[in-house]
């Protein structure tokens, strides 16, 4: 089966110099090759600077990579120029980590659930808000929340707003970019379970990133380990927790918390 | 020296900026100029249309600013109708005049406001402050034309300075000592006018900065290790305040500068202001454009001082700079 | 609080700005109404005693009259005692310029209450103060609203383009923000049209003031753009595909209101100051309409200035406006206070 989403020796450069003119880059990408297949999740793990939300951003088409494809169905999107990428948009959603900076602090939850929908499909004002209400249910959100703003809910109603919103488009594909790291870890295992069910009864496709392996065992079929933008390794995530090859995915593992007991495994938390 | 040849660098840029905002002004209605002029009778036909000629109206901008830059750099700043010689003479004298009132002004300005600013923000929330504040604060409120009015008013009312000009008649056969008690006098009124309406915003400023450093836990260190209260305020805290305020000085220098062309006019002190008004209701060209550029000359080279002054102030910018 | 402090200032600016646009009412006589006869009469005094000591309730002046041996100086006729009246039918007037009314607030029959004395035309300063200020103070509000315009366009530009935009407008910004407002407000109108009509020369004014600002609201507003465009709900919503201008429009305006704002309070005052300078100098708005500024041209005579002092009040005109946007400009940069660190203790080594 086609992967849904194939990419091939990407590459990102940031200038790094003071001014705009300056001849020193950041590497963010090095030769980035991966492929993700329809309906599993992929867990990318690293360490902060490792160019995990570069790579998300990209997918998204938020950003545009300096070199390299990005095959999403097909599709070279990287490729694309802005008129035809309106339409590939919908498609790839992103969730990322700060909700109370992902969401409009001065915006209802109305407002901002129908933003996506004003922006892609124009749909009349009754429709909206059936559509709205819908999502509001999916992610287990009481239907009063409308008229309240970010400010007046919870870490965890926000983070399930910001799945709800993305959502709205019916995308194929979300990528989470630490989606869960600024919660509670009650609220964290909440979601997760929240993210398997939409999985499972939408078919959606996910890129989980994180740094926190214990995490992407619970949620990923397959693994891969970003370190100084470069994938070092990857593959299931059987063969990735007890046999690690790389290094710093050895020193990322020494560095996940776990009980004295048992390995951290695809146990129902 | 890196930091001085960049801020040197910078100041030219801003002259040059200056000349070309000039030059752009007056070359985008000099048509307006030359017919005024042709309408004045002290000024003959054959004298316009010899400028006409010569501002060489049907050739492109960047010519006509080459051109009349190399003019400049000659010392060529035109001629002035008005009195009926070369600008560049009328304006030093003039020129002489407002740096000695702007100099006084800015130096005794900030002479009070520094002790004034640190002593309220080591007072911060008590009376004194309080009252310093309420004073700053209806200061503030009293714009600079309706001070030097108000200042004037109350001058000739009661008698006690000379109401305008900067010297008394027969200032040359005084002798040295009142020649300078003379100059003095007439100086108090524009002095004063352009301090009281520049005190206020610079106070505000030094006990803003100064209360934020008296913050800082290494000042709370040195107390204790029973550094006396003077020292600690005018080296310590002042030292660290002093970057912002240096900053401030050079902005300093641009509101005492603009300040300076009013309480001229107002208070009939022979200045750059004086002229700058006359030669814009005779519509005298040359003059005016001579004026804006000096004073801008003038705000340039405060500015840079204030660059200087930070170099030699601030240890981190001579160690960026070597560091380069 | 500081909402408190915001709307206890906003409606004393209302009160006073109020009170100028309802210059017909409060002002007895017409601006232009002159009275030859009595040039430079001082301020009128009202009194409640009458010689014999009696106390009125209604307050009443004497007219003024030449004394016999000064040319221009005046004293009361205290045989004439003629009584204040409010609400009274006067000089027709438009309120706001649309309303017809004849109401003015107080007056009197016979003769004329001049309260500011009168200028050399026999003019009353007080309603040529009160109808000044209308001049004055749109001519503020209004160049502050170009140079507000004009800023938001620019930091928006240099903002959210970035690149050699924003380096370009910046560095023209450090040009503008380094000169001296006064020489540069001189130098644009110099090179303008001195004589032309006074609507010419309040739009003159109203554009060469505007021009002159726009540096530092520019600078704030890009700093509020840069910052603004890098926020995550704004890649949120460029991810559902959404257009520059939509972004622009509903997430990253609505952040500036706040800088505009107080911007807009610090500039006002500024500006009505600027037109008040240019008119007392002869370049800004020209006789017969009166402002503020051009009220105070002729203390620049030097008799005026020692015999007739009344003429300097004008000025005190715009002392409560400069405190009223002063205190709304403090109570808009106060931070909420829920952040104010508790009480600065002061600093006493003892």
């Amino acid at each position: 089966m086609h992967p849904l989403l194939k990419v091939e020796d990407l590459v990102k450069q940031y200038p790094a110099g003071r001014s705009a003119g300056s001849k020193v880059k950041l590497l963010a990408l090095d030769a980035v090759s991966l492929s993700i297949a329809q309906q599993t999740t992929l867990a990318l793990v690293g360490e902060s600077g490792s160019g995990k939300s570069t790579l998300a951003l990209c997918f998204a088409c938020l950003e545009q990579p300096t070199s390299g494809s990005i095959f999403f169905e097909g599709v070279d999107v990287a490729a694309l120029p802005e008129s035809e990428l309106r339409s590939v948009r919908p498609q790839v959603q992103l969730v990322f980590q700060d909700p109370a900076a992902s969401l409009n602090p001065r915006w209802t939850t109305f407002e901002i659930l129908s933003e996506p929908l004003f922006l892609q499909r124009s749909l009349a004002k009754q429709n909206r808000n059936n559509t709205v209400s819908q999502l509001l249910d999916r992610v287990a959100l009481p239907r009063n929340l409308t008229s309240r703003r970010p400010g007046e809910l919870s870490g965890g109603q926000k983070q399930r707003l910001a799945i709800a919103r993305a959502l709205a488009l019916e995308p194929k594909m979300i990528i989470l970019d630490e989606a869960l790291s600024a919660l509670d870890c009650s609220v964290q295992a909440q979601i997760l379970n929240l993210l398997l069910d939409l999985q499972s009864s939408l078919g959606l496709t996910y890129l989980f990133i994180t740094h926190d392996f214990s995490m992407a065992a619970q949620i990923a079929d397959q693994i891969a380990v970003m370190d100084r933008g470069r994938i070092v390794e990857s593959g299931t995530v059987h063969k990735i927790l007890s046999s690690p090859t790389h290094e710093s995915t050895r020193t990322l593992l020494a560095a996940t918390p776990r009980f004295p007991t048992s390995p951290p495994s695809q146990v129902n938390p | 020296m890196h930091y001085l040849i960049r801020r040197s660098l910078h100041a030219v840029f801003l002259l040059f900026g200056v000349s070309i905002l000039t030059f752009l002004f007056s070359a985008l209605t000099p048509g307006n100029y030359f017919d005024e002029m042709r309408l004045n009778p002290q000024i003959s036909p054959e004298t316009v249309a010899a400028l006409r000629a010569q501002s060489q109206l049907d050739r492109p901008l960047p010519v006509r600013y080459v051109h009349w830059l190399s003019a400049v750099a000659h010392g060529e700043l035109g001629f002035s109708f008005a009195y009926n010689s070369p600008v560049g003479p009328l304006l030093w004298a003039r020129a002489r005049n407002t740096l000695l009132l702007t100099i006084t002004a800015t130096l005794l300005a900030w002479l009070l406001a520094l002790p004034l600013g640190i002593w309220s923000a080591s007072q911060f929330g008590r009376a004194p402050d309080r009252v310093l504040s309420w004073a700053t604060a209806t200061l503030l409120v009293i714009p600079d034309l309706v001070l030097a009015l108000g200042l004037l008013i109350l001058a000739v009312r009661t008698g006690w300075f000379p109401t305008g000009g900067m010297i008394s008649v027969g200032f040359e056969s005084l002798s040295p000592l009142d020649k300078l008690r003379d100059l003095a006098s007439h100086m108090v009124l524009p002095v004063l006018a352009l301090v009281l309406s520049a005190l206020p915003m610079l106070v505000r400023h030094v006990r803003a900065s100064v209360a934020e450093v008296l913050e800082a836990p290494f000042l709370r260190a040195a107390l204790g290790h029973g550094i006396p209260r003077r020292t600690l305020l005018y080296r310590y805290a002042l030292r660290t305040a002093a970057n912002p305020l240096i900053s401030l000085f050079g902005f300093s220098v641009g509101t005492l500068l603009s300040g300076s062309l009013l309480v001229e006019v107002i208070m009939s002190w022979p200045g750059l202001g004086p002229l700058l008004l006359e030669a814009i209701l005779a519509r005298d060209l040359y003059v005016v454009i001579g004026c804006v550029l000096l004073s801008m000359l003038f705000l340039v080279a405060g500015n840079l001082f204030a660059d200087v002054l930070l170099y030699w102030a601030d240890p981190r910018i001579r160690t960026e700079a070597s560091a380069k | 609080m500081p909402l408190r402090s915001f709307t206890k200032w906003l409606v004393v600016l209302l009160v006073l700005h109020g009170v100028i646009a309802a210059a017909g009412f409060f002002a007895p006589y017409s601006p232009i109404e002159q009275d030859r006869d009595r040039p430079y009469l001082p301020p009128m005094r009202l009194h409640f005693f009458d010689t014999q000591g009696h106390f009125h309730f209604r307050p009443f002046f004497h007219p003024l009259r030449l004394r016999e041996s000064a040319f221009d100086q005046y004293e009361e006729s205290t045989s004439t005692a003629i009584p204040l009246h409010f609400f009274v039918r006067g000089a027709s007037y438009h309120l706001l310029g649309i309303l017809p009314m004849r109401f003015h607030l107080f007056g009197a029959s016979d003769a004329r209450i001049c309260l500011l004395g009168t200028d050399a035309f026999g003019r009353d300063q007080l309603s040529r103060i009160l109808y000044g200020g209308q001049v004055s103070l749109l001519a503020g509000l209004l160049g502050a609203g170009v140079t507000l315009f004009l800023g938001a366009l620019i930091g928006i530009v240099a903002g959210y383009y970035a690149g050699w935009r924003d380096e370009l407008l910046m560095r023209v910004a450090e040009l503008f923000l380094a000169l001296p407002w006064l020489y540069l407000l001189f130098a644009l109108r110099a090179f303008l049209p001195l004589s032309v009509s006074p609507l010419e020369a309040f739009l003159l004014v109203v554009v060469v003031i505007g021009l002159v600002g726009w540096a530092r609201p520019a600078r704030l507003v890009r700093g509020v753009v840069l910052s603004v465009k890098e926020r995550d709900f704004v890649r949120a919503a460029r991810g559902f595909g959404a257009s520059h201008l939509y972004l622009l429009r509903r997430h990253i305006l609505p952040e500036t209101a706040s800088v505009l704002l107080t911007q807009a309070a610090i500039l006002v005052p500024q500006f009505i100051l600027a037109e008040m300078t240019l008119s007392f100098l002869g370049l800004g708005i020209p006789e017969p309409i009166s402002s503020w500024g051009n009220l105070l041209a002729s203390l620049q005579n030097y008799s005026v200035l020692v015999s007739y002092w009344w003429m300097y009040l004008p000025a005190l005109a715009i002392i409560p406006f400069f405190l009223g946007y002063l205190g709304l400009a403090s109570s808009l940069q106060e931070r909420p206070a829920a952040y104010k660190i508790v009480e600065k203790k002061s600093w006493n080594p003892s």
